[in-house]
């Protein structure tokens, strides 16, 4: 079943050879066909994960402690599926974005300079990490997944070098570097614990062995590394200004994704191998209450249209926390549709932004848009209206699992944050009024219409109709959050697949 | 001698954390590689007491080191090459923009208009220029 490692291999090679296409139009089109073949085989991956199995690979046939296993089950389906999608988007959202120069020059937004540095290998690259880390089953290959991940980010967020990105990029490096220090050491730690970095052996190891205060050190140090990554609480301070600084298609797929996949790594580890660690839970449940109000009150605070939203996605990264860490099944599943959620609308969002950002600059406060731009104005109506969570949209359904399930827990904490999150809702809310305040209301006088490439509208709203999509499959999407928590709670056949014939040695050490 | 090499990934990771908080671009990235030296001596010691036995697969008696954490060391010293590669390129790149190495001033020098208030915006001001500088929540 070695198909498993084709999100990986089909990136990593299309990446090294796009980087030998001279034209740029070339480059777009053939990334944007490698980008739909990932895509198919994502889906088709994801689909077969979705009715319970769980998919392995064990990489060059050595069995599961010691080699190298791929590993897909109903999450890893799930955000393969949407990296798979967000990415063809964002692929061909770059390329088209890149081709049409805008028509102010705006400086920070688009440029050639950018493309020519070979942005579209770059992304093939992203995308390999990205699909690494969901599929790997291994601490130290996670690590790689990672590295290969940020360094295809720093290169895209540094591209074009301008002084804003060189100034936040040097903050990005720096902070990852460190944050990757610690997450070589935690995995060395947790080899000379448990002698195995898979994590379903360490799991078996783990529940046979019984409480010790090491491996909370070893747990602490990882979470510590992925709510780096996802942006959580006190470690995110580095996100809300380097994510506005790249080229529009980077800021959407790096916000909608990246952060998704420390959360992801979040979930994974504390559901796989850490169930146990009953403290560190509610402190990462405690970080993502106040993660949710510094999103809140962050997007509140800016004027520019990408400072703002990169604000809104720290809530989003906060709300998809707090449901993971509530610390029951339904908690876990409202956590796991906020998830697809919370990508499509960021990603729609962004999109969004870079349209307006094309007609109007950085800053949102610039009056009159909605008239001569009403499709503008209903796309981010109806995006704002999810990112809020304003009934019908897909948003509403999800904070109210999630703020349900909190008061279902119980516990004075629980409350806390359920408060929060409500508090965020209406700041979130606030910070969309108000964007359609200086943007989209006033006089329209100072406004001319500038013509935008017609396929940058189509793929934009193609973002907005997948939230469309998403709140009339409600259903069907829930009852598959619903699965996939199920077996993320329960783990037995995730284990059972790994360790195929080895969960008896495993066990008997 | 076994307190020795924990005594000196104290030390490495100690001086790095140091260099890092310092406010020369150089020292920083120094310090930073000393973090990465660090992290990679406490996986020789974390895998050093695990496995003394031969490895599984080979057909040959007596005790043997355990291979594995030297071959993440090496991953880890490969993958922190190519980073240290990248902030040094980045740090030339900002000193050249910049003429500084100082990590304040080239922060400021790099982003004058957001540096003084990286919280709000320079207004826009071909838009309504009757109402003038006004204050955010006001209109």
């Amino acid at each position: 079943m070695n198909f498993l490692a084709l999100p990986v291999l089909i990136p990593l090679v299309s990446g090294a050879l796009l980087l030998l296409l001279r034209r740029p139009m070339v480059r777009t089109v053939s990334s944007g066909v490698v980008a739909a073949v990932t895509f198919f085989v994502n889906a088709s991956i994801a689909v077969r994960t979705w009715s319970g199995e769980v998919l392995t690979a064990q990489m060059a046939d050595w069995p599961a402690p010691y080699g190298i296993t791929l590993v897909a089950d109903g999450l890893t389906g799930m955000m393969l599926f949407l990296s798979g999608l967000t990415g063809f988007l964002t692929v061909l959202f770059a390329g088209i974005s890149l081709q049409q120069p805008s028509r102010r020059g705006q400086g920070p937004l688009l440029n050639r300079a950018r493309e020519a540095f070979g942005s579209q290998a770059l992304f093939q690259f992203l995308f390999m990490g990205v699909n690494m880390s969901f599929l790997t089953g291994d601490v130290f290959n996670l690590f790689v997944a990672f590295e290969v991940m940020l360094v295809a980010s720093y290169g895209l967020l540094l591209i074009g070098g301008e002084l804003p990105q060189l100034r936040e990029g040097f903050k990005y490096v720096i902070v990852n570097l460190v944050a990757s220090a610690i997450f070589v050491v935690a995995a060395g730690f947790a080899y000379g614990l448990f002698g195995s970095l898979n994590m379903a052996d360490i799991a078996v190891r783990l529940s046979a062995s019984g409480a010790d205060p090491r491996v909370a050190v070893v747990a602490a140090m990882l979470a510590l590394v992925f709510a780096t990554k996802a942006a959580l609480f006190p470690f995110g301070f580095w996100l809300p200004n380097a994510y506005p600084v790249p080229q529009a298609a980077t800021s959407a797929f790096f916000a909608a994704l990246l952060t998704k996949v420390g959360a992801y790594a979040l979930i994974r580890c504390f559901t796989l191998m850490f169930p146990a660690e009953a403290e560190l839970k509610m402190t990462i449940l405690a970080f993502a209450g106040l993660t949710l109000l510094i999103g809140g009150f962050g997007a509140v605070s800016r004027r520019r249209w990408r400072h703002m939203l990169a604000f809104a996605n720290v809530a989003s990264i906060g709300y998809v926390v707090m449901g993971a860490f509530i610390g029951t099944v339904t908690g876990m599943s409202a956590a796991l549709y906020y998830l697809v959620h919370s990508v499509l609308v960021v990603f729609a969002l962004f999109l969004l932004a870079a349209i307006a950002e094309r007609i109007a600059g950085e800053s949102y406060r610039a009056e009159g848009h909605l008239d001569v731009y009403p499709w503008l104005g209903a796309g981010f109506f109806l995006a704002s209206l999810a990112l809020a969570g304003i009934p019908p949209t897909s948003g509403f359904i999800g904070k109210f699992a999630l703020i349900s399930s909190l008061f279902e827990a119980g516990g004075s904490l629980r409350f806390m944050v359920a408060g929060s999150a409500v508090l965020t809702s209406f700041l979130l809310l606030y910070a969309c009024v108000k964007v359609w305040r200086d943007f989209f209301w006033g006089e329209a006088d100072a406004v001319h219409r500038i013509s935008l490439p017609r396929s940058m509208s189509m793929i934009t709203g193609l973002g907005v109709g997948l939230l469309i999509v998403l709140t009339l499959a409600s259903g069907p999407v829930y009852r598959l959050a619903e699965g996939v928590a199920g077996q993320l709670t329960e783990n037995r056949s995730y284990l059972e697949s790994v360790l195929v014939g080895a969960l008896l040695v495993g066990e008997g050490d | 001698m076994a307190i020795l090499l924990p005594l000196l990934v104290a030390v490495l990771i100690g001086a790095g954390v140091y260099l890092v908080l310092s406010r020369a671009l150089i020292r920083l990235i120094i310090g930073l590689s000393m973090i990465a030296y660090g992290a990679n001596l406490s996986i020789l010691l974390a895998g050093a007491g695990t496995a003394q036995d031969a490895p599984p697969l080979l057909n040959t008696q007596g005790p043997y080191n355990d291979p594995l954490p030297q071959a993440l060391i090496l991953t880890a010293i490969v993958i922190g090459f190519g980073t240290t590669a990248l902030l040094l390129v980045l740090s030339v790149r900002a000193y050249q923009a910049t003429r500084t190495d100082h990590v304040q001033e080239l922060v400021e020098r790099l982003d004058p208009l957001e540096a003084p208030d990286a919280y709000a915006d320079p207004e826009r001001p071909s838009v309504s220029p009757e109402v003038g500088p006004d204050v955010e929540g006001t209109r």
